[in-house]
């Protein structure tokens, strides 16, 4: 039973799914396409589907403008019909509703995509490079201010890559912890920020003063490499440990059961 | 109750050079693209737009030299990466960009749709948006909680691709559709509004189900009937996003020179929507249709 190895996102979505608890709304967003989907869409989905699975049978999702969708069946290829005719239990009748619950802080836990990110946990999807004159345009901000705002238990999930963490990011779209002297408390934060880095070879937690901090190593994975696609160096755990692996039963659920056709944890 | 039906062209007449125009759908879905190319074969210039989650609207205004500024959530092409034209527009200072989020942006066309100048929004603060000086505060005068505030989203024409309507402009979806955009908002927070439908139908079968008409005939200006209107875009319960033509407009978009052939091909050097639909063929068009289960 053991010889059965994790992939990588199969080691994030169980580092992810431990964490969601049983009375958790929980937003994913629609994301794109190839990486940036299985990032952004299908490694949350998974692991919130998971965690009903597995240890909250009335976690709730709240997928785009749907919640609770019906995830027994995904298509392999989503266009739009495919989203269109996506069950589920509810869709306001234009989506500011449902950011009326978000700015509300209806949701326990959001994931997040980003072009950078920094020590403090502050994200970039706008720009790179200077406003009048950027390098490279990004998409905008989406609701992702909102989410590092209101959601309780924000979790960051990325590729670890120098060029993706930088020391600070070149344009704030979205509030984590800010700096050392620039604390959410300092600007009326009750709470919130980003609690989790979940990436392809490690995780990372924030310490009480906000700053990154290296929780757990993939297996095979050291310090150094870690270090190394990084362009700055994070606090390390007393305690660094191994990322726990999921059992062979888990990863059955997975391949089986949650993503038969590969959809959602195919790149 | 007037008429207001007109065609593509006198609608997309409303819209001037220097206006600030909302443009409404998101994503892929629902993009006024047949009032897009129309603006676009009217040599429309300096305009400002509005936008939700924009796509192919955005990028082929901007690509066509019509825009020179934009404020909204996001511009890509969702599954198939950036808008070509826009980026490098913003990236090369030809487009001023205002960046919302999305609570900010929906308080900016709730303020319009309220007859008010600005909004109270919840605080976000710490980015980079709520340094700029349109993002203002405001003290409660309840509870003396420190606001931000939001300018209301003030638009000369607002662009919407619907469903359906009446010649009256009764612009009503079906009962089952995808509801991921703020168009309702944006109707009622327009001034001068124009709408293309997929398909102008009886006002006797409007009047059967009052609850299904989203924006009232008294809000519209004109409407017009341009089936696959949002074309190579989706329209939800119609018709799918062709992903082949959205693949060769991103390709076309790589360079200035190819965007700007790919706009003549497609756009200038095609008379009107009626023969942009010719020269895609019936037989394409069919295969892109999806059946609703109303």
């Amino acid at each position: 039973m053991n010889d059965v190895a994790a992939t990588g996102n199969e080691l994030m979505v169980t580092a992810i799914s431990r964490t969601l608890q049983d009375d958790d709304i929980v937003f994913v967003g629609v994301g794109t396409s190839g990486r940036a989907f299985t990032l952004a869409v299908g490694i949350p989905l998974v692991a919130a589907r998971l965690a009903q699975l597995d240890h909250a049978p009335g976690l709730d999702i709240y997928w785009g403008n749907l919640l609770s969708p019906d995830l027994t069946d995904v298509p392999e290829h989503l266009t739009q019909d495919a989203i269109t005719r996506w069950r589920g239990a509810y869709a306001p009748a234009d989506v500011g509703q449902k950011v009326d619950m978000l700015v509300r802080g209806e949701f326990d836990v959001s994931f997040e995509s980003a072009a950078q990110v920094d020590r403090y946990g502050n994200l970039n999807i706008t720009r790179i490079g200077p406003a009048d004159h950027p390098k490279v345009r990004l998409v905008g901000c989406l609701a992702q201010p909102e989410h590092l705002a209101f959601v309780k238990r924000p979790i960051i999930v990325v590729d670890l890559s120098s060029r993706v963490f930088v020391e600070s990011v070149d344009h704030v779209t979205s509030f984590g912890f800010g700096s050392e002297t620039r604390t959410r408390e300092s600007l009326g934060y009750a709470g919130g920020g980003p609690t989790l880095v979940v990436t392809d070879h490690a995780v990372f937690d924030f310490t009480e003063e906000g700053r990154m901090r290296l929780r757990s190593l993939h297996p095979g994975v050291s310090v150094d490499d870690v270090l190394s696609r990084m362009s700055f160096t994070p606090d390390v755990a007393d305690d660094l440990v191994e990322t726990e692996p999921p059992s062979a039963e888990t990863i059955r659920v997975i391949r089986e059961e949650i993503d038969p056709s590969g959809a959602l944890l195919r790149v | 109750m007037k008429r207001k039906l007109t065609s593509l062209a006198e609608a997309a007449a409303f819209v001037s050079d220097g206006d600030v125009v909302a443009l409404g759908g998101s994503l892929l879905r629902r993009q006024p693209m047949a009032l897009a190319r129309e603006l676009v074969r009217q040599g429309r210039r300096d305009l400002t737009l509005l936008t939700w989650a924009s796509s192919l609207a955005t990028d082929l205004l901007v690509g066509a030299g019509c825009v020179s500024a934009w404020e909204g959530i996001y511009v890509g092409m969702w599954w198939q990466g950036a808008a070509p034209s826009f980026r490098r527009a913003v990236e090369q200072g030809r487009v001023r960009t205002t960046d919302y989020s999305e609570s900010f942006m929906t308080a900016r066309f709730r303020a319009a749709a309220m007859g008010l100048p600005f909004l109270p929004v919840v605080p976000i603060r710490g980015t980079e948006m709520s340094a700029r000086d349109d993002i203002r505060s405001v003290v409660c005068p309840y509870t003396g909680d420190a606001l931000q505030t939001v300018p209301a989203a003030t638009t000369d024409v607002t662009v919407l691709h619907a469903y359906a309507g009446d010649e009256y402009g009764n612009i009503v979806w079906p009962v089952h559709r995808d509801s991921d955009d703020i168009d309702l908002i944006m109707g009622a927070a327009s001034t001068t509004l124009i709408v293309s439908v997929e398909r102008v139908i009886p006002h006797s079968e409007v009047v059967r189900r009052p609850n299904l008409t989203y924006i009232p005939h008294t809000k519209v200006t004109a409407i017009c009937e341009a089936p696959f209107g949002a074309y190579p875009g989706s329209c939800d319960t119609v018709y799918d996003e062709h992903e082949d033509e959205i693949a060769t407009w991103t390709t076309a978009g790589k360079s200035e020179e190819g965007f700007a052939a790919y706009i003549d091909r497609t756009v200038r050097d095609v008379p009107d929507h009626a023969a942009f639909l010719d020269a895609l063929g019936a037989d394409l068009l069919s295969s892109l249709k999806v059946g609703s289960d109303e």
